[in-house]
């Protein structure tokens, strides 16, 4: 360290001092020039009326479906209350609000409870309720004089057309709240902005919220209006129309064929990754959230247990059981692990250590070449190749090329990643080491794997296209709201290729077509409509005699032109009576869609045992 | 000026201290509380508990042995850093910039400390460097000390609170020994940079007419030929100053390079700054341009102190604030309803006490007899000034709206804390002032 005098410059100090002197004489003598010299214009200025503004809410775009004819979000007109807390008298704040509660519904706490203390003695409106009748304005306008200071203007409410359909899908919105405003400060949005809270309102909402507007009217230093000519406006801009991917008609049906068991189906097109129906069961009514002071339909649908705010294609991870087959499948052909035509003996069991591993027909199912197996759904064949033939790291390559373990980054928030277990992920989170025993359950789709049906809906369409994925999504187009052109149309995005062989793919694509013709789902697929390739799979969780009932196809598996297939996954979760549904479900949604029939239709032309059951059973 | 010191106790400092801090209590109550008295914020609550312990810590910091702090300001100083990263990701959002790092209630903004780690760790390296404080390398090295916490902070984005960074670093850097002309190269860079930038937005918004040289700037093209070509001047310059060590090529080089990291940079600030951002420079020039936006909170905060007058309207009775007129009273515009309510006396007083505590640190750096804590007052007092100068003149609109706080008044338990921190390590190297 230095010792002695420090060797700064004296002068270097000085003018450094003056500096800081002559800010602080040349602010001192703007101040007094402000505060002394113009002290009048100032006092004048600040007691004069003033311009102040006061939002105009744009209208919220309008959602479709892909068939563009009739919105299934749309607004309503509806009415705001407002309280001008300034003209309230003192004394009567309170028998006010009590007044206005019986009217409007709620407490009176709850509507004092709007209004910051710190806007007491203002002029500026406060919003105390939304989603208002024409009716109960016409009694507040015609008892007026006892509700001193309560004002109302026009605020639109949105209107989920179909309620509990596609709720999932298309979210709801809300009033800002404190912590969002401080993410989305300096981005448009305000206090009293309505913003997308979840699915496609949250993911799209710049594009459908528009652009506020601005009025500027006259007022006094309290906020107090001068007179009631608007001195000018800036109109809002509309919000722009999205058109969604999803076919309402196809949506409808998949939601009755899944009836009201909880599970999931989507429909989609691998050709370009379109979801043209997403179902999840159980839901909820979006229009429900409109009046934020109707907080107790929110609390109940959060409490329930059936968890009706998940969406349990996207969100939900199940293990895919049986049908993680067709990656198994795919994983055999491509390294040639073994000739196809040679066969395996099922004698019912698999040893391996000192395990037993059951096959899920107890007497065994004898012979089985790959093709069989698949079809019989031979749990010992898969063992055998998985424990013996591929290993666990060649299943693990597999399964992350065909996408598990990963989000598929549809176009809705809230999208889980599904896990793909590894002897690495194992020792990580179990901090145990990987056993032969979690290959062979592994090979069967059960264990520590997850998967969320989305990923499903990939897997198969990766089959389908023989490598190409698109990522999956939801908006097709943006469009004006005025004139309806097209000022966006989403194009496909390839979310993944692989370099597995064309020829491997078409040899899944057989075996899955005869899991249909000769396999387990023949009995239960019996639509003549269109030719059907998948899988089925039932998932084990640990509940006797109840199962995860999957179904993941696509079709038709003839057809030269890829745009015309669909990729179809059904999940019934083990929580519901046992009756097999997913592919049940499956069949009547394949038969609707091909046929061009509602599910009543399908119901009347398609005679299959489980409908004729389930007609006497009527829900 | 001699001190009136007990024990070598720096009383003056002291006093001036408390009473500045008393007086933003004061008015963080006034503006938590409307015309008819309801109080409907318990800010002040809070400020009054932030200011106890930041006193606590001010005696703390005044009784131990700054070279403590010495040997340690590399750490403290990558802690702060550390933690400034950790707030990119863990951060919590507060008017759109992500500078809070808590958990529950409890927060801190980081950038507040990492002010007073960054000089301290600065004035620890130019006083250990001080034969090579003249070398162009080392001086590049020193001012980069500062750079780093700069760019963490920018990411966050907070442009304000990186800002003063700059300043403060060179006016240590400068009482330090730095060359003057390596000192007005960054100044002059700084503000060409800053009017290349602003010279588009000006051609909208105030000239509103198309003015045909500016597409040199706004045009892709157009503006790297230009660059290209400054660029080109200037590398020609300097081979010749390092061939044939003429002075007119030196300064030929010099200016050259100004001109063009000014246009390099300002064509990235035009692409980096947000619609918002431009908008507050521009009413800055002039705020009619959007009375009734970004150009509100100025001419709402000049109306409260214009209207003050003289001996201002008396406590809790400022009309422009309490109808809520004044946006972020407790925090950014605190000197608008103190100007309000006190009037030009208040300020006047206001002015005083940051003078004293201003004239008293310069006092330190004349008096004590190491360099360490000659540079590390003056890394403080100029950061005490910049905030003071920035903020005030925000309010009577002589300085853009940065939304960085008055230091000792405004609202804020990292900013008061920090400032306190520093007035007790001020009144530590006073103490020590003839150890050594």
């Amino acid at each position: 360290m230095h010792s002695g005098d420090t060797a700064l410059s004296k002068s270097r100090i000085y003018f450094m001092a003056a500096l800081i002197v002559a800010v602080f004489s040349v602010y001192l003598i703007h101040l007094f020039n402000l505060q002394v010299v113009n002290e009048e214009f100032y006092q004048k200025r600040a007691t004069q009326v003033t311009q102040r503004s006061i939002p105009i809410y744009a209208q919220r775009g309008e959602i479709f479906d892909r068939n563009y004819d009739t919105p299934i979000v749309s607004n309503i007109d509806s009415f705001a209350i407002d309280i001008i807390p300034g003209e309230v008298p003192d004394g009567e704040r309170d028998s006010l609000y009590r007044r206005l509660a019986e009217y409007l519904g709620g407490s009176a706490d709850d509507i004092k409870r709007r209004i910051p203390l710190s806007y007491a003695d203002l002029y500026q409106p406060v919003e105390i309720k939304s989603g208002i009748t024409l009716e109960t304005i016409t009694y507040l306008a015609e008892h007026l004089e006892d509700f001193p200071g309560v004002t109302w203007r026009n605020k639109p409410i949105r209107n989920y057309v179909e309620k509990e359909t596609l709720a999932h899908v298309l979210g709801y919105v809300g009033d800002i709240t404190r912590e969002e405003l401080q993410v989305l400060y300096n981005k448009g949005y305000s206090y009293g902005s309505v913003l997308g809270k979840s699915g496609i309102e949250k993911q799209y909402d710049l594009l459908l919220r528009g652009q506020d507007g601005k009025e500027f009217r006259t007022v006094d230093v309290r906020g107090r209006k001068v007179g009631e000519a608007l001195v000018s406006e800036e109109p809002p801009v509309l919000g722009n129309n999205i058109v969604l991917t999803i076919d309402r008609h196809i949506q409808s049906l998949c939601e009755k064929a899944l009836g009201q068991r909880i599970g999931t189906v989507l429909v989609t097109k691998p050709a370009t990754g379109e979801i043209l129906a997403l179902v999840s069961y159980p839901s909820f009514d979006p229009n429900l959230f409109y009046d934020t002071s109707n907080t107790e339909a929110f609390r109940q649908l959060s409490l329930n247990t059936q968890f009706p705010f998940l969406n349990r294609a996207i969100q939900s991870q199940y293990v895919p059981a049986s049908a993680y087959k067709i990656i198994m499948t795919t994983a055999i052909v491509e390294e040639e692990v073994i000739p196809l035509n040679k066969t395996i003996l099922c004698p019912g069991y698999f040893n391996y250590g000192d395990r037993v591993f059951r096959c899920h027909k107890h007497s065994g199912h004898g012979h089985l070449a790959l093709f069989g197996a698949l079809a019989e759904s031979c749990d010992v064949y898969y063992y055998t190749m998985g424990a013996e033939y591929l290993g666990i790291e060649r299943i693990v390559d597999f399964s992350r090329r065909f996408g598990l373990g990963e989000p598929t980054g549809i176009d809705i928030p809230g999208e889980s990643a599904g896990i793909l277990p590894s002897p690495g992920w194992k020792s990580k989170i179990y901090n145990d080491r990987w056993q032969g025993g979690d290959t062979v359950n592994m090979s069967i789709g059960q264990g520590f794997l997850a998967v969320t049906p989305i990923q499903m809906a990939n897997a198969v369409s990766m089959i389908v296209n023989e490598g190409t994925v698109y990522k999956p999504h939801l908006l097709k187009e943006v469009r004006d709201p005025v004139t309806g052109d097209v000022i966006e149309e989403i194009e496909p995005e390839v979310l993944s290729t692989s370099t597995i062989r064309p020829s491997t793919f078409q040899a899944v694509q057989r075996a899955m077509r005869q899991v249909i013709t000769e396999g387990t789902a023949r009995v239960v697929l019996t639509t003549n409509a269109t030719t059907v390739a998948g899988k089925t799979g039932t998932g084990e969780i640990g509940i006797d005699n109840h199962w995860h009932s999957w179904f993941v196809a696509y079709a038709p598996f003839d057809s030269a032109n890829p745009d015309d297939r669909i990729v179809l996954v059904v999940l019934v979760e083990a929580v519901n009576e046992w009756e097999w549904w997913a592919p049940k479900a499956a069949n009547i949604i394949l038969h609707g869609i091909f046929s061009r029939m509602n599910y009543d239709e399908v119901r009347a032309n398609l005679h299959t045992w489980y409908l004729r059951a389930e007609s006497q059973g009527e829900r | 000026m001699r001190s009136k010191s007990i024990f070598g106790f720096d009383l003056l400092l002291f006093i001036a201290t408390l009473t500045l801090v008393s007086i933003g209590i004061a008015f963080i109550f006034s503006s938590g509380i409307t015309s008819t008295g309801i109080i409907y914020s318990r800010e002040y609550i809070k400020q009054i508990i932030w200011a106890i312990t930041g006193i606590a810590l001010l005696i703390l910091f005044a009784s131990i042995d700054y070279a403590l702090m010495r040997r340690w300001s590399l750490r403290i100083y990558l802690g702060f850093a550390a933690l400034l990263f950790a707030t990119l990701f863990a951060g919590n959002v507060v008017n759109g910039a992500k500078s809070w790092l808590g958990v529950w209630e409890l927060g801190i903004q980081p950038s507040e400390f990492c002010k007073l780690a960054t000089i301290l760790y600065l004035a620890h390296i130019l006083d250990k460097y001080s034969s090579q404080i003249k070398d162009l390398r080392y001086f590049i090295l020193f001012f980069g000390i500062a750079l780093i916490p700069v760019g963490l902070i920018l990411m966050q984005p907070d442009l304000g609170t990186a800002a003063v960074y700059i300043p403060v670093a060179l006016s240590m850097l400068f009482i330090a020994g730095a060359r003057t002309r390596h000192i007005l190269f960054i100044i002059l860079t700084g503000f060409l940079l800053v009017f290349l930038t602003m010279l588009p937005p000006y051609e909208i918004y105030l000239a509103k007419r198309t003015i045909p040289a500016m597409s040199l700037l706004t045009d892709k093209t157009l503006a790297a030929y230009l660059i290209a070509a400054v660029g080109f001047i200037c590398a020609l310059a300097l081979t010749g100053y390092f061939l044939i060590k003429k002075t007119y090529f030196y300064w030929l080089a010099f200016f050259s390079m100004i001109l063009t990291l000014a246009l390099a940079g300002s064509f990235v600030f035009r692409g980096a700054l947000k619609e918002y951002q431009i908008m507050r420079l521009i009413v800055f020039l002039d705020p009619n341009v959007d009375p009734r936006g970004a150009g509100w909170n100025i001419i709402q905060s000049v109306t409260a102190v214009g209207s003050g007058g003289l001996w201002g309207k008396g406590f809790l009775k400022g009309t422009q604030s309490h109808y809520r007129y004044i946006p972020q009273q407790s925090t950014d515009f605190i000197f608008s309803i103190l100007s309000e309510e006190w009037g030009f006396a208040g300020v006047t007083l206001v002015f005083a006490l940051f003078l004293i505590i201003i004239i008293r640190g310069i006092f330190i750096i004349r008096t004590t007899k190491d360099g360490f804590a000659a540079i590390a007052s003056t890394g403080i007092i100029m950061m005490i000034f910049f905030h003071f100068a920035v903020n005030v003149g925000m309010a009577i609109s002589l300085m853009p709206v940065t939304g960085i706080p008055l230091f000792f008044l405004s609202y804020g338990g990292s900013s008061l804390w920090s400032v306190l921190i520093s007035i007790g390590l001020l009144m530590s190297f006073y103490l020590r002032r003839f150890k050594i």
